[in-house]
């Protein structure tokens, strides 16, 4: 029996067993388990049973674990003086754990069915973090990701369903390797579970609930969100996809998606919208190497794995903004690099990161997937190329108006913001590094 | 048709008609009390589905619906209604309007989804009731829920709106293939969460209109 699949789900659940005492400590500790744990886990792997782990799955367990362990940190000096919560810190705290508990389940488990349990109770357990900063809007922005998410999801119920009747097993495992040749079942599956499970990864037009939840969420829960929420209803589309791919349908929704997004992402005033809508080009990116299989499998895991990290230090840079500011437009904010130093350089190394710039992991991640659509279809090549060069210089003046453009007497909001801020941006960095040195080392 | 089919066929019908006796109410505990007529409804058709194929756990999923749907979510929405309960009700609503667009919305959603997803498919529905045709019920009233959610502005629209897609999945369920009874139970216990987390709302927000801040 495989324990470490456990022992993940169980450490958030534990930690919340502490919410009368310290439950922040508790909630570290837990991350920092998740991490070890996480890793850990990839020298049992590949395995199936209760709980199915392969090399992909791994990558999201790690991507989750990391996360959650850096918003948790984050929080500490966050969540400490919010004027107004819509909820307690120590609420705050215990559905932050139970959040990522959802998240690690839904990856874990080797059962379309609980599966789909885990997206909706990733819904249940993150709505009222939306409200940690309490506000008439914030509200909105939380019931709309309720509603929407909810009756999306419930449509994806359909294709579980579905998969039941015609396979007579939710086993994941069991049904993506008896290999079933095309038929028009599996066809409608795989398509119904697009728009259902769309709905929380970021498809158009079943996209909207994002932008407004991003933005209103505390910074740490929009990088929870960001960066891990959206892949992992991702990783259970790719698992339903893996039924009987249908690239056609998968690739031009993305490719419609990636040019929505970045056309929106264009024209926000909201730093922390903007953001979100780039998290929506990159989710619709990775479905797009996901769905042109092969090479673009890869590229995909890369980008999603640097766009956690990035996303997140982007989320957290923009936290410390809002802290030392109290502002949410980009026309309100200038100079940040005089004041803000180390908040300046984790916001621009985040933002060049999560547009795909080099030497960023995202910018190979999207290199292997670019070349794959090149090879398959230049049609949607050629829309892609143009919508993600839009996205980049969209993000990255934008970005640059913030940091370099006229003066400002701002401060930094402390070290242990500043510095996992920081670090998630590094990280993202050294990914990129690290596989361009790899790769560098392949080709001597 | 025997005498069960009958009785299935009629209890989908009445809880599709259900749904448009929700759409028609202004008064939000209407629109709760039209919920639990719903979902008595659609354990009723479980219990009869139940009897015929002598199965245990359908009985256990009747029971399911009883409590939590038609008890336990209808009890904890009328509690949540602000103020004098029974005289809340949404202003500026179009009931006829209302219902034409809703009619028109489901007729085409359902011919759409029906005839491009299932007419295709030779399906035997709950073992001994031949043919597709009564997953229109369903259906229908899925779509009747989300035009439930996309028509009103108060949270308690919204979340009859949500419960209402979820009592179409369970009559999908129960008409196709009953998913594994734990999985049926956790989506249940799923939605329950949900109905509470959409409670706290309630209370701090009751009306949803558009937000210049959330504009774009």
């Amino acid at each position: 029996m495989h324990i470490f699949p456990y022992l993940i789900i169980a450490a958030p659940i534990i930690a919340c067993a502490f919410y009368k005492w310290e439950i922040r400590a508790a909630g570290i500790a837990a991350g920092v388990a998740d991490v070890i744990l996480s890793v850990m886990i990839y020298f049992q792997s590949p395995f199936h049973g209760v709980f199915y782990v392969d090399f992909t799955s791994w990558i999201f367990l790690v991507m989750v674990s990391s996360i959650y362990l850096a918003s948790t940190i984050y929080s500490l000096n966050y969540m400490k003086d919010i004027q107004v919560r819509g909820i307690s810190e120590k609420t705050y705290y215990a559905l932050l754990n139970l959040f990522s508990a959802s998240m690690f389940f839904t990856l874990l488990m080797n059962n379309y069915g609980f599966m789909w349990v885990g997206i909706e109770a990733t819904t249940i357990c993150s709505a009222l973090l939306i409200i940690g900063e309490k506000s008439d809007v914030s509200l909105e922005a939380a019931w709309r990701y309720i509603i929407l998410v909810s009756a999306g999801v419930a449509f994806a119920f359909i294709s579980i369903i579905l998969i039941y009747y015609q396979f007579h097993t939710l086993n994941v495992y069991d049904i993506i390797h008896t290999n079933p040749a095309g038929g028009l079942l599996e066809r409608i599956i795989v398509a119904i579970a697009l728009i259902g499970f769309g709905t929380k990864t970021g498809v158009f037009p079943v996209h909207t609930w994002l932008p407004d939840a991003h933005s209103e969420a505390p910074a740490p829960v929009s990088a929870m969100f960001s960066g891990v929420l959206l892949p992992v209803a991702l990783y259970v589309l790719y698992r339903i996809y893996q039924i009987d791919p249908f690239p056609l349908l998968y690739t031009w929704f993305a490719v419609i998606s990636i040019a929505v997004s970045s056309l929106f992402l264009a024209y926000q005033r909201n730093y922390k919208r903007m953001f979100a809508y780039s998290t929506m080009e990159n989710m619709n990116m990775a479905l797009l190497g996901f769905a042109m299989g092969g090479v673009g499998v890869i590229g995909a895991l890369l980008l999603l794995i640097t766009h956690s990290f990035a996303k997140s230090g982007a989320f957290f840079s923009s936290g410390n903004i809002m802290k030392s500011t109290g502002k949410k437009n980009i026309d309100e904010i200038g100079g940040l690099w005089k004041g803000m130093p180390w908040t300046s350089t984790s916001l621009v190394f985040s933002s060049m990161a999560a547009s795909g710039a080099p030497p960023f992991g995202v910018f190979i991640g999207e290199f292997f997937i670019l070349s794959a659509l090149a090879g398959q279809n230049i049609i949607q090549f050629s829309i892609v190329i143009f919508f993600v060069m839009t996205a980049f210089i969209g993000v990255n003046y934008n970005i640059s108006s913030m940091v370099f453009r006229g003066s400002s007497e701002n401060s930094e909001p402390g070290w242990l913001m500043t510095g996992t801020a920081i670090a998630c941006a590094a990280i993202s960095l050294l990914i990129g590094i690290f596989l361009l040195g790899g790769y560098v080392n392949a080709l001597v | 048709m025997n005498a069960i089919e009958n009785i299935v066929f009629l209890s989908a019908a009445l809880a599709t008609v259900s749904g448009f006796y929700i759409q028609a109410q202004e008064y939000i505990r209407s629109m709760v009390r039209g919920q639990f007529i719903q979902s008595i409804l659609i354990a009723a058709t479980i219990f009869v589905l139940a009897y015929a194929e002598s199965s245990i756990d359908l009985v256990v999923l009747g029971l399911l619906v009883l409590v939590l749907r038609g008890y336990l979510i209808t009890e904890l929405l009328e509690r949540r209604i602000p103020g004098k309960g029974s005289d809340l009700r949404e202003k500026e609503i179009g009931i006829a309007s209302h219902l034409l667009l809703d009619l028109v919305f489901i007729m085409i959603g359902t011919f759409i989804i029906y005839s491009l997803v299932f007419s295709g498919i030779n399906f035997s529905i709950a073992g001994n009731i031949s043919g597709g045709t009564i997953l229109v019920f369903p259906l229908a009233l899925f779509f009747q829920g989300l035009f439930l959610i996309g028509s009103r502005n108060t949270t308690f629209s919204q979340i009859t709106g949500y419960i209402e897609e979820e009592n179409s999945l369970v009559l999908f369920a129960i008409f196709l293939i009953p998913v594994p009874l734990i999985i049926e139970a956790s989506v249940f216990l799923d939605v329950l969460a949900l109905v509470v987390i959409s409670s706290i709302v309630v209370l701090e927000k009751f009306t949803h209109n558009p937000l210049e801040e959330l504009r774009g």
